[in-house]
C-alpha cells in the first residue's frame, strides 16, 4: 500500500542513480540529512547502483570485449613514481628549512591505504616488468644521448682552441698559396681557402717531416667544404716538424705521397 | 608520505571497474583511457577527496561525473574538476557487493524487465535525467521514478542472494 512518504523514496531512488535534475538534487539531499527513513533507503539502494557500474567492467572489459591497455598503468605509474620522488625531494628541503613543518608530514589517509589492501592480491608483476623494460630502454637512450653530448662538447671545446690559436696574435703563421700553416705552442694548422674540391674518390692529405727526418711522414686526410675553405689541425707536435705539404690522394689516405704537393711549406 | 605502491594495488584493483564505466559512457576507449588516468593521478595527487566510506561507489561515481562531462561538453578534452569529497556509506552488505563478481552483477540486471532496466542504464550510463527519460519515451514522470526504485530494488535482491549463495 502506498504511503504518503512514497514520493520521496522515488526521488531517493532516482537521486541513487544520478538521474536527477541539479535543482533537485538540492531537494532530496537536504531531505535526506533530516529523514531517516529516506537515509535507509539510499544506504539500501546505493549497493546497487554500484552494482550497475560492475556491469559495466563485466561488458567492456570482459573476454569479447576490449582489454585496457598494459601501457595505460606504465603511463600513470610512471607519473605517479616521478611526483612520488619529487615530493620526497621537496620534503627534505621543507625538513630542512622548517623544522616544525617536517612534523607535519603529508600522508595518505589510512583508509584509502586500507583501500589498498582490497587490491593486493590482484597485484601483477607484468606491469613491473614492462616498467622495468621501459625503466632499461631509457638508460640506455639516456647514455646514448650523454655520449653525443660529451662528443659535441668535446668537438666544441676543440674547434673553441682552433679558432684561438688561428686567431692569436702571437701565433707562428707560415703562408702558402691560398692560405697558412698556423703554429702556435705546440699546437700546428692548416688554414686554407679556395681550395677546389678534389677529384671523385680522392682527399687532400697532409704530410709532415719530422726533425731529423729524411722523408715526410702521413698525417690527416681532410675535405675543404663547400666555400672551399679548411680548418685542420694536425696531430703532430709543431715543435717537432721542420715542414708541411699538402697533396691529393685516394680516398683513405697513402702511406707515401702519390701526386706532386699543390703546397709545401718549411716552418722555419 | 603518498605510498606508490598502495596506489598501484589500487590501480589493479580498480582499474577494470573505472575503464569500464568510462567506455560504457564515452564508447571510445581513447577517450576512455584518459578518463582513467584523470581518475587515478587525481587521486594520487588529491587522496583527501575520497573521505572515506566505500570506495568502490566512490570511484564509481567519479567515473561517471567526469565520463558524463566530457559526453556533455562533446570535448574530448576537457579538464574538468573532480567533485568534492562524497562520503558513501559503508556496510557489510556493501563491501560483499562491491566485490562481486562482474559476471553475477550482469545477470542480475539481465533479469531486470526491460521497462526498469532501461530507465536505470539511461540514468546511469547516459547521464539522462528521470524527466527526459520521460520526454524520450512518453512514459509519465512519476511512472519512470518508481520503475526506477523497483528495479533497483530487485537488483538488490537479487545481489542479496548472491552474496550469500
Amino acid at each position: 500500500m502506498m504511503n504518503s512518504h512514497d514520493p520521496f523514496l522515488d526521488d531517493v531512488a532516482v537521486y541513487a542513480l544520478g538521474a536527477l535534475p541539479p535543482a533537485e538534487e538540492g531537494r532530496v539531499r537536504a531531505h535526506l540529512r533530516g529523514c531517516a527513513e529516506c537515509r535507509a533507503e539510499y544506504a539500501l539502494l546505493n549497493p546497487a547502483v554500484t552494482a550497475v557500474a560492475y556491469d559495466a567492467e563485466a561488458c567492456k572489459t570482459g573476454e569479447n570485449g576490449p582489454q585496457v591497455s598494459s601501457l595505460l598503468k606504465a603511463r600513470i605509474m610512471r607519473e605517479v613514481r616521478a611526483s612520488a620522488s619529487s615530493t620526497t625531494r621537496a620534503a627534505e628541503s621543507a625538513r630542512t628549512a622548517d623544522p616544525a613543518r617536517a612534523r607535519r608530514p603529508i600522508v595518505w589517509p589510512a583508509y584509502l591505504v586500507a583501500a589498498a589492501c582490497f587490491a593486493f592480491a590482484l597485484i601483477s608483476t607484468t606491469s613491473n616488468i614492462l616498467l622495468m623494460g621501459e625503466l632499461r630502454q631509457t638508460q640506455t637512450q639516456l647514455a646514448t644521448t650523454q655520449d653525443r653530448v660529451d662528443a659535441t662538447a668535446r668537438r666544441l671545446a676543440n674547434e673553441h682552441v682552433m679558432l684561438a690559436d688561428l686567431m692569436s696574435t702571437d701565433a707562428k703563421r707560415y703562408a702558402t698559396n691560398d692560405g697558412e700553416i698556423v703554429a702556435h705552442g705546440d699546437r700546428l694548422y692548416i688554414a686554407m681557402h679556395d681550395m677546389p674540391m678534389p677529384p671523385r674518390g680522392k682527399v687532400y692529405q697532409a704530410w709532415t717531416m719530422p726533425k731529423g727526418g729524411k722523408a715526410v711522414v702521413p698525417s690527416v686526410t681532410f675535405m675543404p667544404d663547400r666555400q672551399g675553405v679548411a680548418m685542420v689541425a694536425l696531430p703532430e707536435n709543431a715543435s717537432a716538424v721542420t715542414m708541411v705539404a699538402v697533396s691529393v690522394e685516394p680516398d683513405g689516405g697513402s702511406k707515401a705521397p702519390t701526386s706532386k704537393p699543390i703546397a709545401v711549406v718549411p716552418l722555419n | 608520505m603518498r605510498d606508490a605502491a598502495a596506489f598501484e594495488a589500487l590501480y589493479d584493483g580498480f582499474h577494470r571497474l573505472v575503464y569500464g564505466v568510462a567506455l560504457r559512457i564515452l564508447n571510445e576507449t581513447g577517450a576512455a583511457e584518459d578518463v582513467t588516468q584523470s581518475v587515478f593521478l587525481k587521486l594520487w595527487s588529491s587522496p583527501g577527496l575520497f573521505q572515506g566510506g566505500n570506495f568502490a561507489a566512490w570511484i564509481v561515481r567519479v567515473t561517471r561525473n567526469r565520463s558524463l562531462d566530457i559526453v556533455r561538453s562533446k570535448a574530448f578534452n576537457t579538464d574538468s574538476e573532480l567533485p568534492e569529497g562524497l562520503t558513501e556509506s559503508q556496510g557489510l552488505e556493501e563491501i560483499a557487493l562491491a566485490h562481486l563478481e562482474a559476471s553475477r552483477v550482469r545477470a542480475a540486471l539481465a533479469q531486470l524487465p526491460e521497462d526498469q532496466r532501461k530507465p536505470i542504464e539511461m540514468g546511469f550510463f547516459e547521464g539522462v535525467t528521470h524527466e527526459e527519460m520521460a520526454r524520450r519515451t512518453g512514459v509519465p514522470l512519476g511512472t519512470i521514478k518508481t520503475r526506477i526504485r523497483s528495479g533497483l530494488h530487485k537488483l538488490r535482491m537479487v545481489l542479496d542472494g548472491a552474496v550469500t549463495a
